[in-house]
């Protein structure tokens, strides 16, 4: 257990042992599908392909999957209620095509939300970045990003721990008090990460880190079969929205 | 709070990832120069980044009972300067997206630049500023730290009206409809993020002086006079 529930998803999911590439291509097309497609029919099919496929095949766990997915509605819904109320001399109303303007963002960022959460509770974290490489992201941005991926746990559990000792203590008991507490928290938080930081460093050069951090590939192979029926799914659902009026 | 998957079309996504781009290139440029020069600086600048990641996670006190996060590139932006930030802030985005379902990954380049590029130059600038003027580190951070977080959802709510004008008052009246329902209710949890900053380098000038030494925040203290033999 990580401590967040999608990471946790993703080294669990039954599709941990596929090629982070062959999933990179289903999801981004599902992504792609999301946002260029009409929301009626490209993006519900979209949602529903990306949700039957997490808590199916992929076997995400369906709560974890649900309260995910749901997290990012409350700026969907106040950001889509905000674009279609229109501003005039007379005072607010509603924009013309208001329902299906709104409609429309909501099932836009469904459908993208559900197909990236598809990429994340499936692939963890680790086994994307190396996949940057071959983006021609540079070796040293890709090496930062994998030491924030395995600090920021360290640094979460020092949070929750760091907060329950000061709420036992009364540390949060008041405005003013949880003001220093917060305060305090933060400086905790960055000292333990300079000081965490400090002696992997001084680890690492004992054992001769010169170049940088480097570490064997996990080689999942790609499957023709999984990249077949991907571009065969995104090809159906480009085709129907076409097709469908 | 940032912008959802899917949520803008798909030429102003394109746009502002374009917009991002040459800001998050100079700072991967300055984070590989960095780390040619001292290969462990990739630690350090790890720990600055999962800083920041854990720092949006941290829950600020209100008011009303209610609670929200402070976004934190303007500590990070004082301390590790903005064109670090700019790459930083764009990984933790990622991580947001993918970790959290906070944000998206077509909306990463809008994100970028309201959260890694404007939030941090801002916040930079106006602490700067400050320092200049004869403010001392805490007043600095403090007004660094308000308008970051301020300027990060002005750009927001700006990123969002371009994308849905108006239908009558076109850009004019959506900047208004945005800014009041994301960047006004925004500024008591801005004032928040100050004072955190303030508590935050309060404490960092006891417990971490050095450190705030070597990143030029704060002049060495002086030595004391060597008495005696040495």
């Amino acid at each position: 257990m990580t401590g967040l529930a999608v990471d946790d998803a993703a080294w669990s999911s039954a599709w941990r042992r596929r090629s982070p590439g062959d999933k990179l291509l289903l999801c981004g097309g599902l992504v792609g599908c999301a946002l260029v497609l009409p929301a009626w029919p490209g993006s519900v099919l979209v949602g529903l392909v990306a949700v039957g496929l997490a808590l199916g095949p992929a076997r995400v766990p369906a709560r974890t999957f649900g309260r995910a997915v749901r997290l990012p509605l409350a700026f969907v819904t106040v950001g889509a209620l905000t674009a279609v109320v229109s501003v005039s001399g007379d005072g607010l109303g509603w924009a013309p095509d208001a329902a299906s303007r709104a409609a429309s963002l909501l099932g836009h960022s469904v459908a993208g939300g559900a197909a990236v959460l598809l990429l994340a509770t499936t692939t963890p974290m680790s086994d994307l970045l190396p996949a940057l490489r071959r983006l021609r992201v540079p070796a040293a941005v890709v090496e930062v990003a994998s030491v924030v991926y395995r600090l920021l746990f360290v640094l979460l559990q020092s949070l929750r721990t760091i907060r329950e000792a000061q709420t036992a203590r009364m540390g949060h008991s008041s405005l003013r008090r949880s003001y220093r507490s917060t305060g305090v928290l933060a400086a905790a938080v960055l000292t333990r990460s300079w000081d965490r930081a400090r002696r992997m460093q001084e680890g690492l050069a004992g054992r001769g880190m010169e170049t940088g951090l480097r570490v064997l590939p996990e080689v999942l192979p790609s499957s023709r079969a999984f990249l077949a029926t991907s571009v065969t799914g995104l090809a159906g659902i480009v085709a129907a929205s076409v097709l469908v009026p | 709070m940032h912008i959802a998957e899917g949520f803008l079309p798909a030429g102003h996504a394109v746009g502002w990832t374009v917009a991002a781009a040459p800001f998050v290139v100079h700072g991967a440029r300055a984070v590989v120069k960095e780390v040619r020069e001292n290969p462990e600086s990739t630690l350090l600048l790890g720990a600055a980044g999962a800083f920041t990641f854990v720092l949006s996670a941290i829950k600020l006190p209100s008011v009303t009972g209610s609670s929200s996060h402070p976004t934190g590139t303007g500590a990070g932006a004082i301390l590790f300067r903005p064109p670090v930030m700019a790459l930083l802030g764009t990984v933790v985005l990622l991580f947001q997206a993918l970790l959290l379902a906070h944000g998206g990954l077509t909306t990463l380049g809008a994100n970028a630049f309201a959260f890694a590029v404007v939030g941090p130059w801002v916040g930079y600038g106006t602490y700067r500023l400050t320092r200049w003027l004869g403010g001392g580190l805490l007043p600095g951070v403090f007004a660094g730290m308000v308008l970051a977080d301020l300027a990060t959802y002005v750009t927001t709510s700006l990123q969002l009206a371009l994308a849905f004008p108006d239908a009558t008052t076109g850009l004019a009246g959506a900047a208004a409809k945005f800014l009041g329902v994301f960047a006004l209710t925004q500024i008591p949890l801005a004032i928040g993020e100050g004072l955190l900053g303030v508590l935050l380098f309060r404490v960092l000038t006891v417990n971490a002086r050095p450190e705030l030494e070597r990143l030029g925040l704060l002049s060495p203290a002086p030595v004391p006079a060597a008495g005696g033999a040495a």
